[in-house]
């Protein structure tokens, strides 16, 4: 080959290179710039009035004479709504039945959607749900609550050969001429200083618990649960793995039932992680019943075998890469096999072994099939250490799927969503930033 | 090895004494219908507000999953937007579990389509037409010429049974349908997709789908309450016999009864079973 093609070839070869690697790194911005963006708006918001009356009321939270100077401004400020409304019910008595009964059927919507944006009116009953008793606490949905107040959605059918138009009405024009007309400017020109959002730092977001089916509050029993799943998982395929490991380097033979156990256990790590979970469930709850109901324990367990396969591989690989001179030294020294595994080859192949870990660690904390059907529900309280045992666990990577899928009201907490997947995503990360620096600090060790 | 053997022997002893001696706690488990999640949830986050000391965990898995987990003894509350069938029935007796049931609230069953949708009633035969694939287009319905798509809940789905039972009348839908695994699902679904028709629970309604008139009823709380729409069902959470007085779980049991827990029920959406 010419000089000049090798030449041509080697740099469209590097060429390609970088190309890839800046697909990959947009690729990366492309997935990582929403989630990190949108997930924060989960601990930084502007909160309302309303969010600082809930923190008042249910956590004793704030400072009770700021919170209820502005309360008192913000109810002045609401009573012209209230008292428009009254005057309008009044007005309309005197009306023709057909009439007042239309009216009377719009003011039923207008009276419901200021219910969403401000919260029950002045002098209704107590609602028992939270997400009933109190307003918009975030900035972001009470404006959506605001337009919807001054308008609606209709949908225009006029053209039989085509799917509707959206079109939307000003509510205003509905009551053209009555006593209601000017709420609707009132309230679009003091919706604002009514609620009043203030820059919240909601950091609280990761240690609360989720209230009222994660309409307010935080995530901790996800994290938490997330935390035991992954650690219990650890604890269990970690002494398992190396020990396979040590066995199948060190000690097993050449024969057919060795290599049929290693085809075995590649097998392993190729199978789909939910039939994993159907094995949890039939294996672990029914058959042996480790716990009564699903339970963080089995869910571990079924995580570990999860993952077993690959600390199992990544073992093996490290200590099969210490060099043999090690051992024969160590054999040589009159040390027995068990004594130089335990002293030379695994210290030597341990961050190879880390390396394994920290890759089945970030696995396990983000599967969700595994834990479905043996260890996940979508509400429960943050366990204590011991009750782990017996008791299921919320978890990130099932609420997060759980909250966008199954949740009665999705649209309403697409932040605690979007917080959540931050969440998952900050931890994976943390993790394997923890493991990779431990591995560097032995290899530095190992070295010095 | 033999410090291996005797350190494992010693650390599965120490969980099994460990799960053993915190086996007994304060916790109710329920798993089952999505359709009844929503209930399920609130119920569980109301009593635990009342009762700091028990924890109530509530999983969505389907009518199905929740009886089976019953008849297993996996949860102490299974979750039913259907009625348990003979089979379940004779192998929870079989494993001498005597499932009884509580109707919590009732529901409705609203067809679902997109809102730019023009057609807004069907009767019940079309509906079961569609399902069957005779009808195929909405244009056959006075609708715009697109083709339908259908979505459906999974076999294993509580809803699924009642629309099986009451629209279907137990015929087979057709093959082309779309099957999904939660109430949620088919609303996003249906929400998404201009052309979709599919149903859910009536907690799961709202403004960004359209529920059509079955029969020229519409579904609403009035109409499902007094039997007038033909799509209707009462929600029902199991329990292994009559739950025994003063435990969490009858205190839990008997909050639909109350005017709070029925205030609830309607404040989700759906249908509390006595008006209080």
């Amino acid at each position: 080959m010419k000089l000049s093609t090798r030449k041509l070839l080697d740099k469209s070869f590097t060429g390609y290179g970088i190309f890839a690697i800046i697909l990959m790194a947009c690729a990366l911005l492309l997935i990582i710039v929403p989630i990190a963006t949108k997930g924060i708006q989960a601990f930084i918001f502007r909160g309302t009035i309303e969010y600082r009356k809930l923190r008042l009321e249910k956590f004793e939270e704030g400072n009770l004479k700021k919170v209820n100077a502005e309360l008192k401004g913000s109810q002045e400020l609401r009573k012209p709504i209230y008292d428009m409304i009254d005057q309008f019910e009044k007005d309309i008595r005197e009306l023709e039945y057909e009439e007042r009964r239309e009216y009377r059927k719009e003011l039923r919507e207008v009276k419901k959607s200021l219910k969403e944006l401000f919260g029950p009116a002045p002098g209704d009953h107590q609602p028992v749900l939270w997400r009933e008793q109190y307003g918009q606490t975030r900035w972001d949905r009470a404006k959506i609550k605001i337009d919807q107040v001054l308008f609606f959605e209709e949908w225009d059918y006029s053209n039989p050969d085509k799917m509707g138009v959206k079109v939307l009405v000003d509510r205003k024009s509905l009551f053209k001429g009555t006593s209601l007309e000017p709420l609707f400017a009132y309230v679009e020109k003091h919706a604002q200083s009514i609620l009043q959002p203030k820059l919240v730092f909601y950091w609280r977001f990761l240690f609360d618990e989720s209230f009222d089916a994660h309409f307010f509050g935080g995530i901790w029993p996800e994290v938490l649960g997330t935390l035991y799943l992954t650690l219990g998982a650890m604890f269990f395929a970690i002494p398992m793995g190396i020990i396979a490991a040590i066995y199948l380097t060190e000690y097993a033979g050449r024969g057919l039932f060795i290599s049929l156990l290693r085809s075995c256990i590649s097998t392993l790590a190729g199978v789909p992680s939910i039939v994993f979970g159907l094995f949890g469930l039939a294996f672990f709850i029914n058959s042996v019943k480790v716990s009564e109901s699903k339970s963080v324990l089995a869910g571990s367990l079924t995580l570990a075998l999860l993952i077993l396969p690959t600390v199992i591989r990544a073992s093996e690989e490290a200590i099969r890469a210490v060099p043999k001179t090690y051992k024969e030294a160590a054999l040589s020294l009159g040390a027995g096999k068990w004594h130089t595994v335990l002293t030379v080859i695994l210290p030597a192949a341990l961050p190879g072994i880390l390396t394994g870990i920290v890759i089945s660690m970030g696995r396990a904390a983000g599967e969700t099939a595994p834990i479905i059907f043996t260890a996940a529900v979508s509400v429960g309280k943050p366990l204590h250490f011991w009750e782990t045992l017996s008791q299921p666990t919320p978890a990130l990577p099932w609420n997060i799927y759980n909250l966008c899928t199954e949740h009665e009201a999705v649209d309403e907490i697409r932040h605690v969503q979007y917080g959540m997947v931050l969440t998952l995503v900050a931890l994976v990360l943390i993790l394997n930033l923890a493991a990779i620096i431990l591995r560097a600090r032995i290899s530095k060790k190992l070295k010095g | 090895m033999n410090i291996i053997k005797r350190g494992f022997a010693l650390y599965s002893a120490l969980i099994l004494t460990v799960s053993l001696a915190f086996a007994g706690n304060n916790k109710l488990v329920m798993d089952g219908s999505t359709t009844v999640g929503p209930i399920a949830k609130a119920f569980a986050e109301y009593y635990m507000q009342q009762n700091k000391d028990v924890n109530i965990t509530v999983s969505e898995s389907g009518s199905g999953n929740g009886a089976k987990s019953l008849i297993n003894k996996a949860c102490d509350i299974a979750n039913m937007s259907r009625f348990m069938k003979g089979k379940e029935f004779k192998a929870a007796a079989d494993k001498g579990i005597m499932p009884v049931a509580h109707v919590v609230a009732m529901d409705g069953l609203p067809i679902l389509v997109h809102p730019s949708n023009p057609v807004d009633k069907l009767t019940v035969d079309q509906v079961r037409d569609i399902y069957l694939g005779k009808i195929t287009n909405w244009k056959q319905l006075g609708g715009p010429d697109k083709k339908i798509i259908k979505i459906s809940r999974d076999t294993n789905s509580g809803t699924y049974e009642t629309f099986n039972k009451l629209v279907m009348k137990k015929q087979k839908i057709a093959g082309d349908c779309e099957y999904v695994g939660s109430n949620g699902a088919i609303r996003q679904r249906v929400q998404s997709t201009s052309s979709a028709i599919g149903y859910a629970g009536l907690g799961f309604v709202d403004k960004t789908v359209k529920a059509l008139s079955v029969n020229d009823v519409f579904p609403s709380a009035k109409t499902v309450a007094s039997g007038k729409y033909p799509i209707a069902r009462p929600l029902y959470m199991f329990t292994n016999g009559y739950p025994k007085l003063g435990t969490h779980l009858h205190g839990f049991m008997t909050l639909h009864l109350s005017p709070r827990g029925q205030e609830i029920v309607e404040s989700i959406g759906f249908i509390p079973v006595t008006q209080y």
